[in-house]
C-alpha cells in the first residue's frame, strides 16, 4: 500500500478514490460534447449545406433544433459540472476545516477539474466525428445511398465545438474557485445534504401556467394577422417574442407537476408524501431538466415529423393517371414521339395512351401587395401582374378525359384533388397577351381538379373561342406542348432516367430557372424601369443549373420539371436522402440527449437522497414500499417530459398542416396518424431506458 | 487560553433578509488551559453555532475571540487556515473522515495540509492509536470500520498537530453508548496523559459528566455554568436537575 506524505500523494489518492463521480462527469461532458461535435460536423458537412435550400423552412428548423440541442447541452454540462462539486465539496470542506488553506487547495482542485473537464470535452469533440460519420454510413447502407449522401466535412464545425469545449472548462473551473470562495465552511462540507429552500407555491400555479401557454401560442399565432389587418404593414418580426411566455408557462405547469402534481388524491393523502417531499426540494433543478428534456423530445419529435410528412407526396407519385407527363415551352426541342418512341425501343418498351396538346402563356390581373416605406403596404389589383398557362377546352378534354364547357368571358382554375393550390387565383379579371397587349376582361368560374395540372405558376381553361382570339400574334416563346403517355406492361426506371436526361437537355439557358420566374412582372417591372427581384442578389439563392439534374432543388423548383412516375417513386428517397438523413439524425442526437439526462438525473435524485432511502429503510421500510417511492420519483423524470413534449410537438404539427390551408387534408390525416405511430414508438422507446434506469437505480440505493 | 467576548450572531434567509434568527446573543466566557469543558442546551440554543464561530468556520457579526491571545476576529483566509490546523483540532459528530484514505492517513491529513515532515508524526499517530484502542485498524478504510472506531480516530486526527484546544461537535451524538462511552474515554485520556485542552458540545448529560466544567446554553445566551465538585454521577445527576429546570 503507497503511503501518503504529500499534500499531492493526498490529492493524488483522493482522486483515485473519486473515480466513480468523475466517471458520471466525464461521461456527461463527452456525451454533450459529441452531440455538439456531431451535430454541427453533419450541419457544416458539404451534402447538407448543399441540398438544404439557403432561408429555406428545413435549414432555419435544422439550425432551430441545433439551437435547443445546444441549450439542452450546456444546460447538461452545468448540471454535471454542479453535481461533480456537490460531491467534492464534502472532501474540500473537510479539508479546509483540517487547517488547508483556499490557496493550497486551489491548484490540486483547478488541475484535476481542468485534465477532467478538457479531456472528456476533447475525446467527446473527436469522438463526434467517427459516430456521425458510423451512424450516416448505416444509414446509407440500410436506407439511401446516393451521391448526394457522401459526407464530406468542414472543419469549420470545429468552431462551434471548440466554443462549447471553452465553455466546458470554463465553466469548470470557475464552479471550482466558486466553491472554494464560500465564506461558510459548513455549507462547503454539507453542500450534498442542502437543499432548495421551499416557498409555499400555489395550487393554482399549474393551470395559470397553462392558460398562460395556450394564450400565449393563439396570442403568437394570430398577432400577425391581426397587426397586418391593422395596419396594412408587414408584421414585425419582435412580434415573435410573443410566442415567450410559453416558456413560463411550461414552467409553472411543470413545477405544479413536481411539487403537486395533477392527481388530487383525496382517499388517501398521504400517499405520495416521501415523494412530493423529495421532489419539493429540488424542484428547481428537477424543473429545469424536465424543460430541457421535453424540449429535446419536441425536438425528436419535429426532426421525425419532418420524414413523415414527405409521405403524402409519394404516395400521390403512385395516384398520378399517366405513367409519363411533361411540358416544355414551343421554343425548346421537347422530345418529339418519334423519339420517345425510339428511346422506348431501346428499352424494350413500348408506349401507349400518347396524348400531346397545346397551352399559351399569358398574363393575368392579380391582386398584390405593394410595398410602401416603413414596412407598409397597399393591396391593389393590378392587371398585368402574373404569368398564367392557358388550355383551351378541347386540349383539357385531351389531356384528362373530362369535358368541360367554359362560358365566354371566365376562366376556371385547375388545382389538385384536395384543392390545396397555393397560388388559387380567384380574382383575376384580365388576360393579356404579352406580344400584342391585347386584353380581355374575364373572371373566375370555379375549379377544376386534376393534379399533374397543379402547379405553382398555376394552369387555367378557357372558353376555345377566347384562346384563339388571346392565341393570336403570340411567339413561341409564349407557347407550350403538354405530353402524357403510358407505358405497356412493365415501366422500365432506366427508360425513364434516359429520357429525363434527354428531356433537360432539350432546353436552353432562357429555360434554366425555377417554377415561380414570373416573366410578365419581369417584363412589367423593366418597362418601369424597375428590376424584377429574381434578378437582384435576392434572387441569387434561387438559381438552379441543368449541370444538377438530379440535386433536390432542381427536380423541386425548375419550371419545366416533368413528372415521371418510375423514377419520382424510385427517386424520391434518394432526391430526399440528405433532407431525411439529417432529420433523422437530429431526431436519434435529441432523443439520445433527452435520454441520457433523464438517466442522469434519475442517478442524481438517487445519490441526492440516498441518506432518505437509508432513513426510510431504517423506520422499517420494505424493499417494495422503497421501490414504489423510487419507481414515482424516475417515471416522473421520464414519463413528464417526455408526454409534453410529445404533445405539444404533436399539437403544433397539427396547427401547421392546418393553417396551410385551413383543413386537414386526407393525406396530412395520414400523416398524423404515421406522426402518432412514431409518438408511440418514442414512448416505447422512452419505457425501454426507464426500466433500466429504475434498475440501476434501486442498484445505487441497495433496494 | 479560549476567551469568547460578547458575541453575536444570526442567520438569515437567501431573499428575506428582514428575517432574522438570533443564534448567539451576547456569549462571554473562557475556556483554560487542560480544561475539559462542555456546552448543553436543547436544539436550537446555539451550542453548535458557538462551535463552529470558535473554529472560524462561519463569520460571527460582533464580538470576540482571543485564542492563546491572538484575537480570531479579522484575520485572514490564510491566517484563518494556519489556527484551524495548527492551534485547533476538531471532530465532528459525523466523523468526517475522508472515505478514500486510511486510517492512519486519515489522521495524518492535518500534518500533511502542513506540509511537515511526516517521520515523527507516524509516530505520534501510532501512538494516539494504541492510546485511543484503534491501533490494529490503521490500515482498514473508513468503511471498513465501526462508528465508535471511526470517532476515536477523529480524536487522533484532531490531536496530530497537538493543537492548542480540541473542539469536539456532539462527538457521541451518532454513537451508541458502548462506543460513546470508549469516545468519551478517548477524551479524558487525551487529557489526562498529554494535557489537551477540550471543548465539547453535547447533548448527552453522561458525557458531559467527565468534564470540569459544563456551560448551559439556552436562546443563544448562557443560562448557567456549572463545575464538578463531587463525584462524575453526582454531577451528572445535578446536570439533569439544572437541564430539568432550564426547560420549565
Amino acid at each position: 500500500m503507497t503511503q501518503v506524505y504529500h499534500m499531492r500523494q493526498l490529492e493524488k489518492k483522493l482522486r483515485q478514490a473519486d473515480r466513480k463521480h468523475s466517471r458520471l462527469y466525464l461521461f456527461c461532458n463527452f456525451i454533450a460534447l459529441m452531440i455538439i461535435s456531431a451535430y454541427s460536423a453533419l450541419m457544416f458537412s458539404a451534402p447538407v449545406q448543399t441540398v438544404f435550400p439557403i432561408g429555406g423552412d428545413s435549414r432555419k428548423q435544422m439550425y432551430a433544433i441545433f439551437v435547443m440541442t445546444l441549450l439542452g447541452c450546456v444546460v447538461f454540462t452545468i448540471y454535471a459540472a454542479n453535481l461533480f462539486f456537490r460531491r467534492k465539496s464534502k472532501q474540500l470542506g473537510i479539508l479546509m476545516a483540517l487547517g488547508a488553506s483556499k490557496n493550497r487547495l486551489l491548484p490540486g482542485l483547478f488541475c484535476e477539474i481542468f485534465l477532467l473537464s478538457s479531456l472528456s470535452a476533447a475525446s467527446g469533440i473527436l469522438a463526434g466525428f467517427p459516430f456521425v460519420r458510423g451512424i450516416w454510413s448505416l444509414f446509407r447502407l440500410t436506407l439511401i445511398d446516393s451521391r448526394e449522401t457522401d459526407l464530406v466535412f468542414d472543419f469549420r464545425c470545429l468552431s462551434v465545438s471548440l466554443s462549447f469545449f471553452l465553455f466546458t472548462v470554463g465553466f469548470a473551473c470557475l464552479s471550482s474557485w466558486r466553491y472554494l470562495r464560500r465564506t461558510n465552511m459548513m455549507e462547503t462540507i454539507y453542500e450534498e445534504h442542502i437543499n432548495e429552500p421551499v416557498k409555499e407555491l400555489g395550487k393554482r400555479c399549474g393551470p395559470i401556467g397553462f392558460f398562460i401557454i395556450l394564450a400565449s401560442a393563439v396570442t403568437g399565432y394570430f398577432s400577425p394577422r391581426v397587426w397586418e389587418a391593422l395596419f396594412q404593414s408587414y408584421a414585425p418580426s419582435w412580434l415573435g417574442l410573443l410566442y415567450l411566455p410559453i416558456f413560463a408557462g411550461l414552467y409553472m405547469t411543470m413545477l405544479h407537476a413536481v411539487t403537486h402534481g395533477w392527481k388530487n388524491c383525496r382517499k388517501n393523502p398521504y400517499k405520495n408524501m416521501i415523494f412530493r417531499g423529495i421532489m419539493k426540494f429540488q424542484a428547481k433543478q428537477t424543473v429545469n431538466s424536465l424543460i430541457i428534456i421535453a424540449l429535446l423530445i419536441a425536438g425528436a419529435a419535429f426532426a421525425i415529423f419532418y420524414p413523415a410528412a414527405g409521405i403524402p407526396a409519394y404516395l400521390e407519385y403512385t395516384k398520378y393517371p399517366y405513367d409519363y407527363f411533361y411540358q416544355y415551352r414551343a421554343d425548346q426541342k421537347g422530345p418529339e414521339e418519334k423519339t420517345v418512341r425510339e428511346l422506348a425501343g431501346q428499352y424494350g418498351i413500348s408506349l401507349k395512351d400518347w396524348e400531346e396538346c397545346e397551352y399559351i402563356s399569358l398574363g393575368i390581373g392579380q391582386y398584390t401587395s405593394i410595398l410602401e416605406d416603413n414596412n407598409h403596404y397597399r393591396t391593389e389589383y393590378v392587371p398585368v401582374q402574373g404569368e398564367a398557362k392557358i388550355l383551351s377546352e378541347e386540349s383539357y378534354l385531351a389531356l384528362t378525359g373530362e369535358a368541360v364547357d367554359v362560358t365566354p368571358g371566365t376562366y376556371m382554375f385547375i388545382t389538385n384533388e384536395e384543392e390545396t393550390n397555393f397560388y388559387a387565383n380567384e380574382s383575376a379579371k384580365d388576360l393579356t397577351n404579352m406580344i400584342t397587349r391585347k386584353q380581355i376582361a374575364t373572371r373566375f368560374a370555379g375549379y377544376l381538379h386534376y393534379d399533374l395540372l397543379s402547379d405553382s405558376i398555376g394552369y387555367y381553361v378557357i372558353d376555345s373561342a377566347d384562346y384563339q382570339t388571346m392565341e393570336d400574334g403570340l411567339t413561341s416563346q409564349w407557347k407550350g406542348n403538354i405530353v402524357r403517355f403510358n407505358v405497356e406492361e412493365n415501366d422500365s426506371y432506366e427508360f425513364a432516367n434516359a429520357l429525363y436526361r434527354l428531356f433537360v437537355s432539350s432546353f436552353d439557358s432562357s429555360c434554366e430557372h425555377v417554377s415561380f420566374y414570373n416573366r410578365v412582372n419581369k417584363i412589367m417591372l423593366n418597362e418601369a424601369g424597375e428590376t424584377y427581384w429574381m434578378d437582384t442578389e435576392m434572387g441569387e439563392e434561387f438559381k438552379i443549373s441543368y449541370d444538377n439534374p438530379d440535386s433536390l432543388s432542381f427536380r423541386q423548383l425548375w419550371a419545366y420539371s416533368p413528372s415521371f412516375r418510375i423514377l419520382l417513386t424510385n427517386d424520391y428517397l434518394r432526391t430526399m436522402g440528405v433532407l431525411y438523413l439529417m432529420f433523422l439524425f437530429i431526431f436519434m442526437v435529441c432523443l439520445m440527449a433527452a435520454l441520457v439526462i433523464s438517466h442522469t438525473r434519475c442517478q442524481t435524485i438517487a445519490l441526492n437522497n440516498q441518506y432518505l432511502f437509508d432513513s426510510l429503510k431504517k423506520l422499517g421500510a420494505p424493499p417494495s414500499f422503497l421501490s414504489q417511492e423510487v419507481q414515482k420519483q424516475c417515471s416522473h423524470i421520464f414519463k413528464t417530459p417526455a408526454v409534453t413534449g410529445m404533445a405539444g410537438m404533436y399539437s403544433l404539427f397539427l396547427l401547421i398542416l392546418y393553417a396551410n390551408d385551413g383543413r386537414i387534408t386526407s393525406y396530412e390525416t395520414i400523416v398524423l396518424l404515421i406522426c402518432f405511430a412514431i409518438l408511440i414508438i418514442i414512448g416505447l422507446i422512452d419505457y425501454a431506458v426507464y426500466r433500466m434506469t429504475m434498475n440501476t437505480v434501486k442498484k445505487l440505493l441497495h433496494i | 487560553m479560549l476567551y469568547v467576548k460578547n458575541l453575536y450572531k444570526s442567520y438569515s434567509q437567501k431573499g428575506q433578509e428582514s428575517w432574522k434568527c438570533q443564534a448567539l446573543n451576547g456569549i462571554d466566557f473562557h475556556v483554560a488551559q487542560g480544561e475539559f469543558v462542555a456546552v448543553m442546551g436543547p436544539s436550537g440554543s446555539g451550542k453548535t453555532t458557538l462551535l463552529n464561530c470558535i473554529s472560524c468556520y462561519i463569520p460571527f457579526d460582533k464580538g470576540s475571540i482571543l485564542l492563546d491571545g491572538a484575537s480570531l476576529t479579522d484575520l485572514k483566509e490564510d491566517a484563518l487556515a494556519q489556527i484551524r490546523n495548527i492551534k485547533i483540532g476538531f471532530v465532528f459528530q459525523d466523523f468526517m473522515l475522508l472515505d478514500g484514505l486510511t486510517i492512519r492517513e486519515n489522521i495524518l491529513v492535518p500534518r500533511i495540509v502542513q506540509g511537515k515532515a511526516l517521520e515523527e508524526a507516524g509516530q505520534l499517530a501510532n501512538q494516539l492509536a494504541e492510546m485511543f484502542g484503534i491501533g490494529h485498524i490503521m490500515d482498514k478504510y473508513p468503511a471498513q470500520i465501526s462508528g465508535g472506531e471511526k470517532q476515536r480516530a477523529a480524536v487522533a486526527r484532531s490531536m496530530i498537530n497537538r493543537p492548542l484546544i480540541i473542539l469536539a461537535d456532539e462527538p457521541t451524538g451518532n454513537l451508541d453508548s458502548k462506543s460513546g462511552c470508549k469516545v468519551i474515554g478517548a477524551f479524558v485520556k487525551a487529557r489526562e496523559q498529554m494535557g489537551e485542552t477540550i471543548f465539547m458540545v453535547t447533548h448527552d448529560s453522561f458525557a458531559a459528566s467527565f468534564c470540569d466544567r459544563v456551560i448551559l446554553l439556552k436562546d443563544g445566551s448562557i443560562y448557567r455554568q456549572m463545575e464538578k465538585k463531587a463525584s462524575r454521577s453526582q454531577f451528572q445527576n445535578e446536570l439533569l436537575a439544572a437541564i430539568k429546570q432550564m426547560s420549565i
